[in-house]
């Protein structure tokens, strides 16, 4: 257990530096989606954040149109739901740790809609690479069991939009990704050119974008591979080819949906689907992550230690 | 050679003067385009930064000019003046860096490298430029910046971030872009040329023609210098068609090998 309590401690220790950030936008900006379009506010539980309420937007609907011509969704987005623990059930690692303390379960949905059981359509031998991965996570004996994200190289395409928040802009000609959370980005082109050479590997693909109404579909291949999708190693190689659709639903909801095509793996094209929430307009501070933080480690030392790391 | 920053001035007035590109074209080295009234604009007038960039020099390796050694090329250096004011305990400090340059970089540490020289990696940035916000994506680490230049000012201190806190307005033609809030964690070059966490760093983007940025940075700290002293290169813009930032991760320990999966 003890890497997953030294996993958590650094997820606690992030959590209280994110909330020593002033929130004080959100704290004070009055929450009109109730009165003014009869919904609550959607409270969510973030693997680092902890719960948080849905914000207030302004942003019109339908869309304004950029300069070129584009749907105008610029602005902060986060997972309805965040977490990358496992896909199914869409869990975090905070919300599984917080019912573990508290002696409960819940009943979160299956991330994967697409076939209809939930389930990730594994060819046998990857369904036993997969247990294998989630057998290993805590107490791992290779270096390949520990999940990239925990030695803080990037989550890839499509992990970063399971549960970090994100920021969208939309200069001429594309449309840009940026997170705070492992200082990730994507530049998504619109233009329609080719994708690179196959011989290119990167970390979060090569996305090819188009507009279809207020719907952004996004053409991904070139991926590396090396990123897994959740912490108990639910995973694609670098043969994978990937289909996102970025459904904007109204000013403040957008759908993302995402079809993992890979031969070598699966026994068939499956697919995802996350709701996103805009959130309240917030500066993006600083969130560095790399491999041997001490602070992080001593943290996590501190914490093993302590009475809660006993437990 | 504070001539050479008299000269950049110099040669900024002559463009800001001169109605026919001709002249600047051919000190502009010959791109389409020069002078500022042909500068490629923005919307609301200011000239657009918008685009991927990159120097061409050797200043990661080391921030003065320096002969070739192993692996490194020679080059003429960035600093105006070719020289550091360092105070006499902080040159110490210094020469002890270099002694221990393997293990303490910051580069080798795979930390985020701070500001000016997350600008002279030797690897392609993108400028996405809006007029509240100046979003600045690296391929080196994936490291992100936003230059906020909504009149917005630096949060109060206490703060220590590896690329600071970096507030931008424009002065006629120029981004001038105000950077504070440093951890002491990084350095200059790979030479160990260091700083503390009081240091300020002033940059000034100046788009010169539609692919060249004159890049000055004024380097401020009082713990470490006995003055400011400032650092000036070009940045290019890459033109080739369909040109895209790819991705660079830091490896400071030995990870590559197990990802994916061995053998999948």
């Amino acid at each position: 257990m003890r890497l997953q309590q030294a996993m958590l401690a650094l997820g606690i220790s992030v959590a209280l530096l994110s909330l020593a950030v002033p929130l004080s936008s959100q704290e004070e900006a009055p929450d009109p989606r109730s009165s003014e379009y009869g919904r609550e506010p959607t409270e969510f539980l973030d693997p680092l954040t902890g719960p948080v309420r849905g914000a207030p937007t302004t942003a019109p609907w339908p869309p304004a149109q950029t300069a070129d011509g584009q749907p105008d969704v610029q602005g902060v987005w986060r997972p309805a739901l965040g977490g990358t623990h496992s896909l199914n059930p869409a869990i975090s690692s905070g919300q599984l740790f917080r019912n573990q303390l508290a002696g409960v379960t819940t009943d979160n949905p299956s991330r994967i809609v697409d076939p209809a059981d939930g389930n990730v359509p594994y060819q046998p031998w990857a369904a036993a690479l997969q247990q294998e991965l989630e057998a290993a996570y805590e107490n791992p004996t290779q270096p390949e069991h520990i999940d990239t994200q925990t030695r803080c190289l990037g989550p890839g395409v499509p992990r970063l939009y399971l549960f970090p928040r994100f920021r969208i802009l939309q200069p001429p000609g594309s449309v840009v990704f940026v997170w705070d959370q492992y200082h990730s980005f994507r530049v998504i082109p619109l233009d329609g050119r080719p994708h690179i050479s196959p011989r290119v590997k990167l970390w979060s693909g090569d996305g090819r974008g188009r507009w279809e109404g207020n719907t952004l579909v996004v053409d991904t291949t070139n991926l590396n591979a090396k990123s897994r999708l959740d912490v108990i190693g639910d995973f694609f190689s670098d043969q994978a080819h990937i289909l996102e659709r970025f459904i904007f639903i109204d000013d403040s909801t957008m759908h993302y949906e995402v079809t993992i095509t890979d031969p070598t793996v699966f026994t068939q094209p499956w697919a995802m689907r996350v709701v996103q929430r805009r959130e309240a307009e917030e500066e993006f501070w600083e969130f560095a992550c790399h491999e041997g933080e001490r602070d992080a480690l001593e943290s996590s030392r501190q914490f093993i230690n302590s009475d809660a790391g006993n437990r | 050679m504070r001539h050479r920053v008299v000269g950049v001035l110099y040669f900024s007035v002559v463009l800001s003067l001169t109605p026919q590109p001709a002249s600047a074209q051919a000190a502009g080295g010959g791109t389409e385009g020069s002078g500022t009234a042909s500068l490629p604009r923005t919307r609301d007038g200011k000239p657009d930064l918008s685009g991927i960039w990159q120097v061409l020099n050797r200043a990661n390796d080391n921030i003065l000019a320096h002969s070739a050694s192993e692996g490194v090329p020679a080059g003429l250096g960035v600093v105006d003046g070719d020289e550091i004011p360092y105070r006499s305990e902080a040159l110490q400090q210094k020469e002890v860096n270099f002694a221990n340059r393997e293990t303490r970089d910051t580069e080798a540490n795979c930390y985020l490298p701070g500001v000016p020289r997350i600008t002279y990696m030797p690897f392609p940035f993108q400028i996405i430029q809006f007029p509240d916000v100046t979003t600045i994506l690296y391929e080196y680490v994936h490291a992100t910046r936003y230059v906020h230049t909504n009149g917005s000012e630096h949060p109060e201190g206490g703060v220590y971030w590896w690329m600071g806190d970096s507030r931008g307005r424009w002065e006629g033609d120029t981004l001038v872009v105000d950077v504070v809030h440093f951890t002491d964690q990084t350095w200059f070059d790979r030479t160990g040329n260091f700083h503390s966490e009081a240091l300020h760093v002033v940059e000034r983007y100046s788009l010169v023609d539609a692919n060249h940025i004159n890049y000055e940075v004024t380097i401020e700290d009082d713990e470490v210098f006995t003055r400011p002293w400032t650092m000036s290169m070009t940045l290019y813009r890459r033109t080739e068609p369909n040109f895209q930032l790819l991705d660079y991760d830091c490896y400071a320990f030995e990870w590559e090998q197990y990802y994916p999966y061995p053998g999948l």
